[in-house]
């Protein structure tokens, strides 16, 4: 625990220095890179004895002589820790390159410094081990993500950007602390170890509001709304490790909640894979939908987010009718997909990030060509979108075999179940497909093709900095894919922690992760052959470079080309009654057409109900009790003495 | 090995499927005349049923005549006759519509297990197939825009009643003389459509009942 | 030794059964057709030649056929060809399969979209969608199995004891899965009524068009790849239609081969007696061919078995 502990430390002193130098402004990033790399580094090997399978170490102390606050590093924990260790650094490393502008040294040093804050809160959330510590720790995460969110504060856009994150981070922090006061009322202690005792009826309660709580952190898809407003909104360093990392807490905390708990009714499984279904099909449509890089990247987060809740909830499913063997596989899919999912969804942020940087622009129709402008970038962007869509030999496609696997065999379960499973493995494979539709997308409309604009005719490579950490994230990327053993091992040590679930025995394990290496390696060997068959194909052939064939049309500009909304567009189309498409078209009126416009826009139904059902209604009704206010700092006054006497009346 | 009572009962059920899914009003025709015959096969082939009388044998002829033949051949002539256009032109999508159909298979083998009805061996999925052709007529009834395909749907809705009542009882043809009246009234009503929507087809260019709606000032 | 024979027969003849498709629309126009190599002679040609590459494409282009080829190889490697053991085989090996073919169509629709084409570009988006649309039918298909026998890979569905076929137990629900899989397969190998390969407007094209700018050697390589991802599709069905338990393999090779033909004579005179739908209906088709197969899953919640 103290390498631990040393570790906060250090991370937090790295943050303070970054304020203290921030007139020296390169010293003050190389000098705040080198601490926080350092105390990552020391982090991970704190954690280390952990994931190797070591006891938890915990660690506690008194606050205000009142409560305690205590931190347990167990292997959930442990795991949950891991990404927050070994991606932050990348993110902050690459930050060396993309915060170049030396005159607002001040607010650069400010956004180190809250980032730093947020990794502390982030480790400190992933190992409290009481309910007082786990709210003052989760409230110093969402309050630090909050001002990484506002680094650009002078844009309208940020602004609301950031107080709709703010907004959401409290109703859902608002519901949490609702379920830990219930809990503690209900038990009387701070404990998570108390948790199971409570009655079945409050349990349930408790589950399903702090479900909300964590959902709307994680980004569940009603809850979801905050995440293409505050990613795009941030810098993209920032929107990697909120992505990548923060938004799995959430996930942690429902891992956390569940296992404490120890419920095993259907109705909990259920409940969660439906989330999980809306959350990954909306997520993928809206990401199909959407022409904004960021914007694009931040729903397919809510896509992943989806994948994850699908495996816990068929883990879940599990528990709750026996079938351990199911629930084994999917929550270790599920799991196995955090860890995932933080890896290529950081290495997509920077990459984006580097493509806005270079560029100027993030809407998909505006690039185009860039691989051969900046081929590490574009490179590490392919590594990364073939393996979001979960295709071998990659590490997504690893986590969701895994849920697959335990949802096939939740087959053989009667009545309403096999219904859930069925469904959950339908909509795996829709939403396989569409992610593969989605970053085909991407990646064609970005970095293939020709560029579009003169901005992205004109882009050049990033900086090492920048594109070195996107190079280690895709080469993990395809070593997880390759050699998945260890990881599936690790995983399956994180879910020991649950007390409810029988784990499989380790020989099924090693099986089911040897077959998947295997497939890997063969597919990898089956293609390096190929490489080489058709190299000899090749041999002494006459090879021509031309322009690519226009089906008969000559004059070929890159304005052709197939937008990124074109190519969505019937895919969208196909989920209309969930998604609300808006086009606007000004028509051909005379023989000679002026000059016509086109546009079509894709919104967010939840978005749309909200503002709708809730926000306009409760803004009539505020709207009412204007009278209230009237800007005489006496009559507040008045108002004060009038409320503390009211209160004095109770006591 | 493949039962056929089964076999007419996935085939009425796939009918159902598919007229939900047709595009055309002349394949809903030919759909909803194979769907007629299998709903009046069904009882003959149920295993209890037991023996036929000759006035059974002949009941049932006259039902797969009027619901395989009669009733379709009709619409056939109306929608060819007043040349309707062939398009369905639905409220709810295809694909939607598709997809309801499934959903509502699926809530039906829910209501026939939690009804938990005493039923004869092999006669639940009747009771499934019962249900689901009755709420996809109404869907129809509702999906739809044409006066032809509410017939249709009604047609359906018809069907499905049908099967319940065979679902439900075990005993001879006598039960189904009331079913028989109902057919005939339908037969009456299709008749009557087929003049109405001619006359309304010489009176307006169209016969949607979206436009039925402006009558009411 | 038993393995081999038949995935090596099974990889050499892939190539000879799109000829047979071609005998058939001949047959059905009153003309002679081409022969039944052709095919051969198509795949030697385009090797001897040379490559013309488009002045956008990166290296990305150069994957596509690469990718999609490994993609579609690999899948016969899992393959009980004639009820024999594969070569390689593990419980949940299908998965694995069906999104190793998934890696195949991300390369195929990014070397597409690599060419800036416009066409492409339109042919990809088509494809991503219209496959996403069959794979939801395979893996129903696959729950299906998985609901009848418990099993979870090629062998296991089609060897051993209790093989899945028309003439088990369960015959009636497979009738569903053969009529949607082949359904699925005139949409993954881009025949008539989903897409005419044949036609002279790229507009209209799905999959042909996303290979316009591929030449010589690259296109041989796609197009083995096509041959042999009809070849497992067709197989497939042969295998769901009769179980070849026969003790001798030869026998079961032969009943093979000529089911297999069957299969192909059947795509033939679909494409003879279709039209190719309109754009629009091609989801729909593929969705009706999802509810068949989730209709017979229905079936088996205690109702049917």
């Amino acid at each position: 625990m103290d390498t631990f502990l040393l570790s906060l430390t250090v991370l937090f002193a790295g943050g303070m220095f970054a304020l203290i130098a921030h007139r020296q402004f390169s010293l003050m990033k190389a000098g705040y890179i080198a601490i926080t790399v350092a105390g990552s580094l020391m982090g991970l090997s704190a954690i280390w004895p952990t994931l190797q399978g070591g006891s938890p170490v915990s660690f506690s102390t008194t606050w205000l002589h009142l409560f305690t606050l205590s931190f347990t590093v167990d292997s959930l924990s442990a795991f949950f820790l891991l990404p927050i260790f070994a991606i932050c650094p990348l993110a902050v490393l690459y930050s060396f390159h993309y915060m170049e502008n030396s005159e607002q040294c001040g607010r650069v040093a400010a956004n180190y410094f809250f980032l730093n804050v947020l990794v502390v809160s982030m480790a400190l959330v992933a190992s409290a081990d009481n309910l007082i510590g786990f709210a003052l720790v989760w409230e110093l995460m969402s309050l630090s993500s909050f001002f990484l969110v506002m680094y650009e504060y002078q844009k309208e856009a940020t602004r609301k950007a950031g107080y709709i994150y703010f907004i959401f981070t409290h109703v859902g922090a608002l519901c949490i602390f609702a379920a830990f006061a219930l809990a503690y009322s209900s038990t009387g202690s701070y404990d998570f170890a108390s948790f199971a005792d409570m009655p079945a009826k409050v349990k349930a309660i408790v589950f399903f509001l702090a479900l909300a709580g964590f959902g709307s952190k994680a980004g569940i898809f009603p809850m979801h709304m905050w995440l293409p407003h505050a990613h795009p909104a941030a810098p993209s360093h920032i929107s990697a490790v909120m992505s990548g990392v923060m938004i799995k807490m959430g996930i942690y905390g429902i891992f956390r909640l569940y296992a404490s708990l120890g419920v095993t009714d259907l109705i909990f499984g259920e409940v969660v894979l439906c989330l999980g279904i809306i959350s990954g099909i909306l997520g993928v449509v809206y990401a199909i939908g959407n022409q904004d890089l960021k914007k694009l990247l931040a729903y397919s987060s809510v896509e992943n987010i989806g994948i994850i809740l699908i495996g816990m909830g068929i883990g879940m499913i599990g528990v709750a009718s026996g079938n351990m063997v199911m629930a084994s596989f999917a929550f270790a899919g599920a799991l196995l997909h955090v860890l995932n999912h933080s890896i290529f969804k950081t290495l997509l942020f920077l990459g984006a990030g580097a493509v806005l940087h270079k560029t100027g622009g993030k809407h998909l129709d505006l690039l185009g060509g860039l691989m051969k402008k900046m081929p590490t970038t574009g490179k590490t962007f392919l590594i990364g979108s073939v393996s979001i869509s979960g295709l071998p030999p990659t590490n997504g496609y690893v986590g969701e075999f895994l849920i697959y696997y335990g949802a096939f065999h939740g087959l053989t379960l009667g009545g309403s179940s096999f219904l859930f499973v069925m469904l959950a493995i339908i909509s795996l494979a829709i939403i396989g497909g569409l992610a593969v539709a989605c970053f085909s997308k991407v990646v064609g409309m970005v970095f293939l093709g020709e560029p579009r604009t003169e901005k992205a005719a004109t882009a050049t490579e990033a900086g090492f900095s920048v594109t070195l950490p996107m190079i280690v994230l895709a080469a993990a990327s395809i070593f997880i894919g390759l050699f998945p053993e260890p990881f599936i091992n690790l995983v399956f040590l994180g879910l020991n922690g649950i007390k409810s679930l029988q784990l499989v025995g380790p020989e099924e394990v090693a099986i089911v992760a040897g077959n998947l290496a295997f497939i890997a390696r063969l597919f990898l060997a089956i293609f390096l052959l190929s490489v080489a068959l058709r190299k000899l194909f090749y041999l002494k052939k006459e090879i021509v470079r031309g322009a690519t064939w226009g089906c008969g049309f000559t004059q070929p500009t890159v304005k052709i080309q197939y937008t990124g909304t074109s190519y969505g567009m019937s895919i969208v189309d196909f989920f209309r009654p969930f998604v609300r498409i808006r086009t606007s078209y000004s028509g051909i009126t005379r023989i000679f057409p002026g000059r016509t416009t086109y546009e079509s826009r894709i919104d967010d139904i939840a978005e749309i109900t909200l503002m709708d059902r809730i926000v306009s209604p409760l803004l009539y009704l505020l709207g009412k009790l204007r009278w209230i206010q009237h800007g005489h700092i006496q009559l507040y006054i008045g108002y004060i003495i009038v409320t503390i006497i009211a209160l004095l009346l109770f006591i | 090995m493949i039962n056929i009572s089964q076999s007419i009962l996935v085939i009425t059920l796939l009918s159902v499927l598919l007229s939900l899914g047709s595009t055309r009003l002349t394949s809903l025709v030919k759909i909803m005349a194979l769907q007629g015959v299998m709903v009046s096969l069904t009882p003959l082939f149920l295993k209890d049923h037991g023996s036929f009388g000759s006035g059974a044998i002949i009941f049932f002829q006259i039902m797969i005549l009027i619901k395989g033949l009669l009733i379709p051949g009709l619409l056939y002539m109306a929608v060819k006759r007043i040349a309707i256009k062939r398009d369905i032109e639905p409220f709810i999508g295809y694909h939607a519509s598709i997809l309801s159909g499934l959903a509502i298979i699926l809530v039906s083998v829910f209501i026939t297990n939690s009804l938990r009805l005493t039923l004869p061996a092999g006669h639940d999925i009747v009771l499934i197939t019962a249900i689901t052709t009755m709420a996809s007529g109404f869907f129809l009834m509702m999906a739809r825009s044409k006066a032809i395909t509410q017939v249709i749907g009604y047609l359906m809705l018809e069907n499905g009643i049908y099967l319940i009542g065979t679902a439900l009882t075990k005993h001879s043809h006598t039960l189904y003389v009331v079913e028989f009246g109902v057919l005939l009234d339908l037969l009456v009503g299709v008749m009557i459509m087929g003049i109405i929507l001619h006359n309304i087809n010489s009176a307006f260019d169209d016969v949607d009942t979206t436009l039925l709606g402006r009558l009411k000032d | 030794m038993e393995t081999f024979i038949p995935l090596a027969i099974a990889i050499l003849a892939a190539p000879l059964f799109p000829g047979i498709i071609l005998k058939v629309k001949a047959f059905f126009a009153g003309k002679n057709g081409p022969p039944l190599l052709i095919k051969y002679y198509t795949l030697i040609k385009l090797l001897k030649k040379g490559s013309v590459y488009s002045n956008s494409t990166t290296f990305v282009f150069k994957l596509g056929p690469i990718v999609s080829f490994a993609s579609a190889f690999i899948v016969l490697l899992f393959f009980p060809f004639a009820g024999g053991s594969p070569l390689f085989s593990f419980h949940g090996d299908v998965i694995a399969l069906f999104y190793l073919m998934g890696i195949g169509r991300f390369f195929t629709v990014a070397a597409a979209l690599d060419t800036a084409s416009p066409f492409e570009g339109m042919g990809a988006a088509r494809e991503v969608f219209f496959s996403t649309l069959a794979e939801v039918t395979i893996f129903t298909v696959l729950v299906l199995f998985y609901r009848l026998t418990g099993s979870l890979s090629f062998a296991e569905y089609f060897t051993g004891e209790n093989p899945i076929s028309l003439l088990s137990a369960s015959g009636a629900l497979l009738l569903f899965v053969i009529v949607a899989l082949f359904m699925v397969m005139l949409t993954e190998n881009s025949r008539v009524p989903v897409d005419d390969p044949a036609t002279h407007l790229e507009l209209t094209m799905i999959h042909e068009v996303m290979v316009l700018d591929h030449s010589g050697p690259d296109l041989a390589l796609i197009e083995l790849g096509s041959f042999y991802k009809l070849f497992f599709y067709a197989a497939f069905i042969t295998h769901i239609l009769y179980p070849f338990t026969a003790a001798s393999s030869l026998v079961n090779g032969l009943i093979f081969y000529a089911l297999l033909s069957l299969i192909y004579v059947a795509i033939g005179i679909t494409e003879s007696i279709m039209a190719r739908f309109k754009m629009d209906l091609v989801p729909k088709f593929i969705l009706t061919s999802f509810a068949l197969v989730f209709f017979a899953a229905i079936l088996t919640m205690g109702v049917l078995q």
